[in-house]
C-alpha cells in the first residue's frame, strides 16, 4: 500500500483495542452522566415485571423525586430474584422520552397528529361512536382490548364494551397468544388455567415441554427444568429448532412444525401398545377413553414418523420415557397452540398426561405457559368476546342473569356474544365494524397477514388506540390517549400459574398522562353510562371484580388486595378470605365438569391449511426471541434490548447454501421480505423461522397466514408454506413511531441499522456489537 | 480455599443476557456492563458462555501483574479490583495479557474497566448483580456448600490449563464428576478451529 | 504544595538520568531495587540542595522562615525519586518506561512529527480531553484543581527554594521588582491589576482548588459508584488536605486583609503543617499520579511512532518488529499494513485488530519476564480467546446440561 492510500492522517491517539473490549457505550434510555446512583434517598417500591406470564417480582428504585431509575431484584417465590433482560430493562420505559404526554387526534388518517386537550380528545371520540352506532347500529362499534393490562382494566374493557357501547364486539389479544389452551382446557376439565404450579416442577420425573422456547421466551422458569434435572429429571423437548432448552436436553423432538397431534397421538399409540397406560385412574376419573384410544390406534410411530420427519424410534422413546417415569409433567406454549388445530394439539397432550394418570398429583400434571403478563387473568373477567367475568359464558342464561344483576342492568340490554379479534378485522374490512377502540394491542405487528389488517383498519371510520407509547398501530389511528405504563397505577395480574399478584405504584404519571380506567370511565361517562363506572381507582374496580367472581369457577372473591400484599400472590379459586387459594388443581381427582371427570377428546391430525407446493416447499415458522417482547412497541425502545437485538433474521439450515449474513428473501402466498440470514444446524433443513416482534417491511406477520382454528380462533401463526431465494439487499427496520415533532429516542436506537443477523437466535455476542 | 464466589456453569447457560443487562445496574459502574457473553458455537449450536473476572489467584491476577502503572487493586478477599481511575494510563496491557479475556478498556477515556464481583455489593454480602439475576443458575454466587445443596453432587473445577501453564481463579467452573481431576482447557494451545488450521 | 505534572522530558523533581536500567531481564531482587532506589532519592535530594544553594545565591536570598517547607521539599524529592525508581523496577513499567522514552528521544520520530509530542502533552496533561469522557462535572473539578496546584506550584516552589525575589527600591513599594537567581526578570507596581495578581497568586490557586476539591468530596460521600472501595487514606484524605491548604491560605490572606493579623500565627502554622504534610504525602498516595501520568503519554507516543513507521514503511516491513510477531502475521496472513490499520497485528483467528505489533511484542516481553507463561496468547483478541475456551470446554469438558 502506499502512502497515497493511507490517505487519512493517523489520528494523535492512535490507540485501538481488540473488538469487543472497547465498547462502553451506555445502552440506556438515558445518558451516561445522569445514571449514577445516590447513596441516599431511595426507595424500593415491590411490584411485579410489566412482561411475561412468569410475573417475576422485582423492586423499582425511586429516587427521593419521586422517580423510577433502576431495578432491584426481589426475593420473591416466583422468581426468586432472577430476572431476564426485558425485565431488567422494563423500568426503561417509565421515564422513557419516548412517551407520549399528551391526547393525539386528527380528523382524518391523511392530515398530521396534533396534540390536543383531554377534553377535546374524549368528546370527539364519545360523539364519533355515537355517530357511528345511531347510523349503523350498536355492534358497528368494536373493542380490542389486551392481555397485558391489569385484571382490573380487562374487567372494565368487557364491562364497557356490554355496558357503554352496547356492543357484541368486544375482544382482545390474547385471542393471539392462549386461547387455544383455554379451549382445550376447558373441554377436557371444565377450568382454564395451567393444573400445576411451577414449584411443582421441581418434583417431577419426566418433564414434557412442547413447544415452547423457554429459555428465550419465559427465561426465569428455566430454573425449575434446570432444578428438576438436578434432581434427577429426564427433559423431553418437543420443537423445530435446537433452542436453548432444547439443545442439551435428554431427548429433542425436532419435528416439523404443524404435526404436533400426530406426534402425540403416536406417543399415546405406543403408550397403549405397551401397555402403560394407567387404567385405574382412566375408569375412575375420565370419560371417552374408549374412543381417543380407537383413534391413535391409527397412529403408529411409522405414520407419525412420516409425517413429523422424526424417527420412529424417538416416539417410542418418548412414550417410554413419559410413561414410564413415577410422576410426569407436561407444560407446553404457542408452539403447539398458534395451529389451526391449536385447541386439538392442546387435548392430544391432555390426553396423554390423563392416559399415563398424571394430573392434579405433586409432580405430576400438566400445565400451559401463558404468554403476555396476564394472559392468564386478562382472559378471565369478560374481554373475551364469549365470556363475561368469572369465566361465565355470554350465552348461558343463567350467567347472564347473574351479570346483569351485578352490573345492575336489564338482560335484554346484554349484547351477545361476539366474534374473535381476526374475524372483527375481517368484518372491518367488510364494513360490518366501523369504528373501533384499542387498548393495549398493536395488531398492525402482532396480527397476522398484515396486507389485511391495514386494509381492515384503514376501512373504518373511526380509530382511537390507548398507548403510553405510539404503536404502529396507534399511529394509524385518529384518536390516541396517552396511558400510564405499569409502574404508574396498581391492579393485579394472575401468571402462568394463576397466582395473583399485585402491581403496585412506583410513581406519579407524568402530566398529560391517564390511567386506563379514568379514560374508560370518562368515556363511559360521555355515552350516558357514568353512574356504572363510578370507579375513582384500580381498587374499587377490583372490589367489584371480586363480587363478580364470586361463585364462579375463577373465584377472586378471598382475594383482597391486603392478602395479596401480605402473600406475595394468592392462586384462585380463593372462594373466601381465608382460604388460603388453589395451587393444584384435581387433587381430589375432580375436575369442574358438572360429572366430575376429565373428558378426553378424540384428535385427528390434519395437515396445515396453508398447503405445500414445489414453489412454497418449506415451513415458515415464527416466535419471540429472548430480547423481545410481542410487538415490540416497548423493547424496541429500550437501548439495551435494541442493542442485544437490533433487527429480525431469518433462520435457515445450512443446506441451502447461504452464508451468515447473505440477503434472503422470504416468500409465501400472501408476501415477501428479504432478512439476513442466520445460517445454523440448530433448524430443520425444511424449516426457517423468523422472529415476529418487528412492524413492516420487516414483519414476520407480513407474511404468516390469517387462517384460524375453528374453535379458538387463533391464527396459525407457526406454520405456513414458504421459499426462500437469495436476495439483493435487506429490508431494513424502520424507527418505532413518535408523536408529532418527536424522534424516537437516538441513544437507544443506535444499533438498529446493523445489517447482520445476530450471533445466535438469543442476540448478538458482547463482542459482536460496534 | 474457595469462599464465597461465583460459579459458572455455561451448560446451564441459555444466553439470554440477562447477566449483560444487569451488569449495567451494578451501582459501582452504573449504565456499563462488564461481563461478556459468547456464543461459542456459532452456527452449530445456540451453545452460550458467560465469561465474568475469573479472579486469578495462582498467578495472582495477571492483569495486574502486568499493569505498568500499579492500577489493579487486588483486595484481601481476593477481589481483584477494576483499574484505580486515577492511575489507570488505558495502555491496554491487561486487556491483552488476561488469559480469559476479561479487561475491557474505554479507548476515549483512557480507563480499564472490568469485572469487580459487584464490589459494592459483595462487600456487604449481597451477590453480584449477574449472579443474582441469572435465570438458570449458570452464574451462581455462593459456597460450594450452599452450591451442592441446590445441586447435589455438583463438581467445580478452578484450575485451567493454557499451553503448559495452570492459572488457578477464584472463580470456579462446573464440571462433570468424572473429571474433576482433569485442569479445564483454557483454548490454548489451539491447532484448529472450527476445522481450520490457524497455525 | 504539588510538583505540577510536565512531559516526561522531566521525570519529577529532576531526572537522576534514567535509572540504572540493566540489560539483564532477570528481575532484580526486592533488596536491589530498594537500594538503587535509595542511592536514586539520595542523588536527587542532593542535587536539589545544591540547586536551593546556588539558585538562592548562596543562601542570600533564601527566607529562613520558609525552611520547613524547604526542607519537605528535599524529603519530597527523595520520596519521589525513590518511589519513581521502585515503579520503574517493575516488569510492565519498565519496559514501557524504555519504549516511551526510546520513542520520546527517537530524532526520526521528532522530525516526522514534531507537532505530536506538544499536541499529545496539551490535549492529554494540560487540557485532560480524556476525563471529559468519563464526566464532565469530573473532568471540570480536576481542571479547577490542576490548574490551582499547578499555579501555586510555580510561584512557591522558587519562592521557597529562594530563587524567586520581590525587592521593592522604596522598602515598601508600591514599585516592585522580581528578580530570579538574581536576575532581575521585571517590575511592577502593585497597586496595579498586574501587581494585585503577582500578590494574590496563591490565593487565585485557592479559590480554583477548592470548588473542585469539594466537589470530589461531595462526590465521594454520595455517588455509589465512587464509594464502591473507597479508602479514607488513600481517597479522601489528599481532598481534605488540599481544602486545608487552600482554606488556611486564603484565611491568611483575610487575616493580613482584615484582621491586622489577627490569628496569623495559628493559621501560618496550620497551613505550614498541612502543606508539609501534603508534599511528603505525595510520593506515597494518591498524588503519586501526578508523577505517573506522564507515562500515558509515553504509552501514547511509543503506539503512535511504531504506526507512523508502519505506515512509512509500508507493509514490506510491517510487523517486523520481532521474528515472533513477523512468523505470526504470516499466520494471520494480514498484519494491516494497509491505511489506517498499519502497524497493527491481527488476531490469528478472527483477524481484526488487536494493537500495534510493537506495543504486543513489548508486551509478550513483560510476561516472560514475569514467568506468565501464555504470552502466545496475546496475538488473539479477547473475544476468541473466548470463544475458544467455551469451545474446548464444549468438547473437552462437558456439551450441555450435564
Amino acid at each position: 500500500m502506499t502512502h497515497a492510500h493511507a490517505g487519512q492522517q493517523l489520528p494523535l491517539d492512535p490507540s485501538v483495542a481488540p473488538p469487543g473490549t472497547r465498547n462502553f457505550r451506555d445502552a440506556g434510555g438515558i445518558p451516561a452522566d445522569r445514571w449514577h446512583a445516590d447513596q441516599n434517598g431511595e426507595t424500593l417500591v415491590p411490584t411485579h415485571c410489566c412482561f411475561c406470564g412468569v410475573q417475576c417480582g422485582m423492586y423499582l428504585r425511586v429516587d427521593h423525586a419521586g422517580k423510577v431509575f433502576g431495578v432491584e431484584p426481589r426475593n420473591h417465590d416466583i422468581n426468586r430474584m432472577r430476572l431476564c433482560p426485558k425485565g431488567i430493562n422494563a423500568y426503561q420505559q417509565v421515564n422513557h422520552p419516548d412517551r407520549l404526554t399528551s391526547p393525539l387526534m386528527r380528523r382524518s388518517r391523511d392530515e398530521p397528529f396534533r396534540e390536543v386537550g383531554w377534553e377535546e380528545a374524549l368528546d370527539f371520540t364519545a360523539s364519533e361512536i355515537r355517530r357511528i352506532q345511531s347510523e349503523y347500529g350498536n355492534d358497528a362499534f368494536g373493542l380490542l382490548g389486551g392481555a397485558s393490562l391489569f385484571s382490573e382494566k380487562t374487567y372494565l374493557v368487557g364491562k364497557f364494551a356490554r355496558v357503554a357501547l352496547k356492543t357484541r364486539h368486544v375482544d382482545y389479544n390474547g385471542r393471539l397468544c392462549m386461547v387455544s389452551a383455554a379451549g382445550a382446557n376447558k373441554l377436557a376439565f371444565g377450568i382454564d388455567r395451567a393444573g400445576n404450579p411451577f414449584s411443582d416442577i421441581l418434583l417431577t420425573d419426566c418433564l414434557l415441554i412442547a413447544g415452547s422456547n423457554v429459555g428465550e421466551c419465559f427465561p426465569v422458569m428455566t430454573q425449575y427444568l434446570w432444578g428438576a434435572r438436578d434432581r434427577g429429571a429426564t427433559l423431553i423437548v418437543v420443537d423445530p429448532r435446537e433452542t436453548a432448552i432444547a439443545r442439551t436436553a435428554d431427548i429433542h423432538v425436532a419435528l416439523k412444525p404443524g404435526t404436533d397431534s400426530a406426534f402425540f397421538n403416536a406417543v399415546l399409540h405406543v403408550v397403549v401398545a405397551e401397555d402403560l397406560t394407567d387404567e385405574a385412574y382412566l375408569a375412575a376419573h375420565t370419560t371417552g377413553w374408549e374412543e381417543v384410544k380407537k383413534t391413535v390406534a391409527d397412529y403408529p410411530p411409522s405414520r407419525a414418523a412420516r409425517i413429523c420427519g422424526v424417527p420412529e424410534e424417538q416416539i417410542v422413546q418418548v412414550a417410554r420415557v413419559f410413561a414410564g417415569a413415577g410422576k410426569a409433567m407436561a407444560w407446553h406454549a404457542r408452539g403447539v397452540e398458534h395451529h389451526s388445530q391449536g385447541v386439538e394439539n392442546c387435548l392430544t397432550i391432555i390426553n396423554l398426561c390423563v392416559a399415563t394418570g398424571n394430573i392434579g398429583r405433586p409432580g405430576a400434571g400438566y400445565g400451559t405457559i401463558t404468554g403476555q403478563g396476564n394472559g392468564q387473568g386478562g382472559r378471565e373477567h369478560g374481554q373475551k368476546s364469549d365470556l363475561l367475568p368469572g369465566g361465565r359464558s355470554i350465552s348461558d342464561p343463567e350467567h347472564r342473569r347473574q351479570i346483569c344483576a351485578i352490573w345492575g342492568i336489564d338482560e335484554s340490554e346484554l349484547p351477545p356474544a361476539g366474534t374473535s379479534m381476526m374475524e372483527m378485522v375481517w368484518q372491518m374490512q367488510r364494513r360490518e365494524i366501523r369504528g373501533l377502540i384499542g387498548v393495549c394491542n398493536n395488531p398492525f405487528v402482532s396480527l397476522p397477514h398484515y396486507a389485511t389488517v391495514k386494509e381492515g383498519y384503514d376501512t373504518t371510520e373511526f380509530h382511537a388506540q390507548f398507548d403510553f407509547f405510539l404503536s404502529e398501530t396507534a399511529a394509524n389511528a385518529h384518536v390516541v390517549f396517552p396511558v400510564t405504563v405499569w409502574a404508574e397505577d396498581e391492579g393485579v395480574m394472575a401468571n402462568a400459574e394463576a397466582r395473583v399478584v399485585k402491581h403496585n405504584k412506583a410513581q406519579e404519571p407524568p402530566a398529560g398522562v391517564r390511567t386506563d380506567t379514568w379514560v374508560i370511565c370518562e368515556l363511559a361517562r360521555r355515552l350516558g353510562a357514568g353512574d356504572k363506572f363510578a370507579f375513582p381507582d384500580s381498587r374499587a374496580v377490583f372490589e367489584e371484580l371480586r363480587i363478580a367472581s364470586a361463585g364462579t369457577v375463577n373465584d377472586y372473591y378471598g382475594i383482597t388486595y391486603e392478602r395479596l400484599e401480605e402473600t406475595g400472590g394468592i392462586v384462585w379459586p380463593c372462594p373466601s378470605t381465608d382460604h388460603p387459594g388453589t395451587p393444584r388443581l384435581f387433587e381430589d381427582g375432580r375436575t369442574y365438569h358438572a360429572d366430575g371427570k376429565i373428558h378426553m377428546q378424540v384428535v385427528e391430525w390434519h395437515p396445515p391449511m396453508d398447503p405445500y407446493s414445489e414453489e412454497y416447499p418449506l415451513s415458515l415458522t415464527t416466535g419471540r426471541t429472548v430480547a423481545h417482547f410481542l410487538s415490540g412497541n416497548q423493547t424496541r425502545r429500550l437501548g439495551a434490548l435494541v442493542e442485544q437485538t437490533p433487527r429480525p433474521w431469518v433462520e435457515v439450515h445450512p443446506s441451502h447454501g447461504f452464508r451468515n449474513g447473505d440477503p434472503v428473501r422470504v416468500v409465501t402466498r400472501r408476501g415477501s421480505e428479504v432478512f439476513p440470514a442466520l445460517v445454523t444446524e440448530a433448524i430443520r433443513p425444511d424449516t426457517v423461522f423468523v422472529p415476529y416482534h418487528w412492524p413492516v417491511p420487516t414483519a414476520a406477520n407480513a407474511l404468516t397466514i390469517d387462517a384460524l382454528d375453528p374453535r379458538s380462533k387463533i391464527p396459525e401463526y407457526k406454520v405456513c408454506a414458504a421459499r426462500i431465494e437469495a436476495a439483493e439487499r435487506i429490508d431494513e427496520v424502520p424507527a418505532p413511531p413518535t408523536g408529532p415533532g418527536q424522534v424516537a429516542y437516538p441513544e437507544t436506537q443506535v444499533s438498529r441499522g446493523d445489517p447482520l443477523p445476530p450471533t445466535s437466535p438469543q442476540g448478538r455476542g458482547t463482542s459482536e456489537r460496534s | 480455599m474457595m469462599g464465597r464466589t461465583i460459579f459458572i456453569d455455561p451448560g446451564r447457560c441459555i444466553g439470554c443476557q440477562a447477566c449483560v443487562s444487569a451488569c449495567r445496574e451494578c451501582d459501582s459502574h452504573r449504565g456499563k456492563s462488564m461481563i461478556h457473553l459468547d456464543y461459542p458455537d456459532e452456527g452449530h449450536s445456540v451453545a452460550s458462555l458467560p465469561t465474568v473476572c475469573m479472579h486469578c489467584e495462582d498467578p495472582v491476577a495477571p492483569c495486574a501483574e502486568v499493569c505498568p502503572a500499579d492500577a489493579i487493586l487486588v483486595t484481601a478477599d481476593g477481589v481483584v479490583q477494576q483499574a484505580d481511575t486515577t492511575r489507570c494510563i488505558g495502555c491496554a496491557n491487561c486487556v491483552n495479557a488476561c488469559p480469559f479475556g476479561v479487561p475491557k478498556i474505554d479507548l476515549q477515556a483512557k480507563l480499564q474497566m472490568k469485572c469487580n464481583l459487584c464490589y459494592d455489593r459483595t462487600a456487604y454480602g449481597l451477590a453480584p448483580m449477574c449472579a443474582t439475576v441469572c435465570p438458570t443458575g449458570a452464574l451462581f454466587y455462593g459456597t460450594l456448600d450452599e452450591l451442592r445443596a441446590e445441586r447435589p453432587g455438583v463438581q467445580v473445577a478452578d484450575s485451567f490449563t493454557f499451553g503448559a501453564t495452570t492459572v488457578s481463579t477464584g472463580v470456579a467452573m462446573v464440571v462433570p464428576a468424572d473429571k474433576v481431576q482433569w485442569l479445564v482447557p483454557g483454548g490454548l494451545p489451539v491447532v484448529e478451529v472450527n476445522g481450520v488450521d490457524v497455525r | 504544595m504539588i510538583e505540577p505534572p510536565q512531559a516526561p522530558a522531566e521525570p519529577p523533581p529532576a531526572p537522576a538520568g534514567p535509572p540504572p536500567a540493566p540489560a539483564d531481564r532477570t528481575p532484580q531482587t526486592p533488596a536491589q531495587v530498594r537500594r538503587r532506589a535509595t542511592l536514586a532519592g539520595v542523588a536527587v535530594s542532593v542535587l536539589l540542595i545544591l540547586a536551593i544553594v546556588f539558585g538562592s545565591r548562596l543562601l542570600r536570598d533564601f527566607d529562613s522562615a520558609l525552611l520547613p517547607y524547604a526542607v519537605a521539599t528535599v524529603f519530597l524529592a527523595f520520596g519521589v525519586a525513590y518511589r519513581y525508581t521502585v515503579w520503574v523496577s517493575a516488569p510492565g513499567a519498565r519496559r514501557l518506561f524504555r519504549q516511551g522514552w526510546r520513542a520520546f528521544f527517537s530524532v526520526e520520530n521528532f522530525r516526522s512529527a514534531p507537532t505530536a509530542l506538544p499536541r499529545m502533552i496539551a490535549t492529554y496533561l494540560g487540557f485532560q480531553k480524556f476525563l471529559g469522557a468519563r464526566s464532565h462535572a469530573r473532568w471540570a473539578a480536576h481542571q479547577l484543581i490542576f490548574w490551582g496546584c499547578i499555579l501555586a506550584a510555580l510561584i512557591t516552589f522558587p519562592l521557597t527554594w529562594g530563587w524567586f525575589t520581590f525587592t521593592s527600591s522604596t522598602g515598601s513599594g508600591p514599585g516592585y521588582e522580581m528578580r530570579i537567581w538574581g536576575f532581575k526578570v521585571l517590575g511592577f507596581d502593585s497597586l496595579n491589576i498586574v501587581g494585585w495578581l503577582m500578590f494574590h497568586g496563591l490565593d487565585i490557586a485557592a479559590v480554583l482548588v477548592i470548588p473542585g476539591a469539594c466537589y470530589f468530596l461531595w462526590r465521594r460521600m454520595k455517588d455509589r459508584g465512587a464509594i464502591t472501595g473507597q479508602r479514607f487514606a488513600y481517597d479522601l484524605v489528599p481532598l481534605i488536605a488540599l481544602i486545608v491548604i487552600s482554606v488556611t491560605g486564603l484565611l491568611l490572606t483575610f487575616s493580613s486583609i482584615f484582621l491586622h493579623g489577627g490569628g496569623y500565627e495559628f493559621l501560618a502554622i496550620l497551613h505550614m503543617v498541612s502543606v508539609v504534610f501534603t508534599l511528603i504525602y505525595i510520593p506515597f498516595g494518591k498524588f503519586f499520579h501526578i508523577v505517573q501520568r506522564p507515562a500515558a503519554v509515553g504509552m501514547q507516543l511509543f503506539k503512535y511512532t511504531a504506526r507512523r513507521k508502519a505506515e512509512a514503511t509500508g507493509p514490506a516491513s510491517a510487523g517486523t518488529a520481532t521474528s515472533s510477531t513477523a512468523t505470526m502475521s504470516a499466520a494471520a496472513g494480514v498484519v494491516g499494513a494497509d491505511g489506517p490499520d498499519a502497524g497493527l497485528l491481527t488476531c490469528r483467528r478472527c483477524g481484526r485488530p488487536i494493537d500495534t505489533a510493537p506495543y504486543v511484542d513489548n508486551l509478550q516481553g513483560t510476561m516472560r519476564d514475569l514467568g506468565l507463561g501464555f504470552d502466545e496468547w496475546t496475538e488473539y483478541c479477547p473475544r476468541c480467546k473466548r470463544v475458544l475456551r467455551g469451545n474446548a470446554y464444549l468438547s473437552h469438558v462437558k456439551k450441555g446440561f450435564k
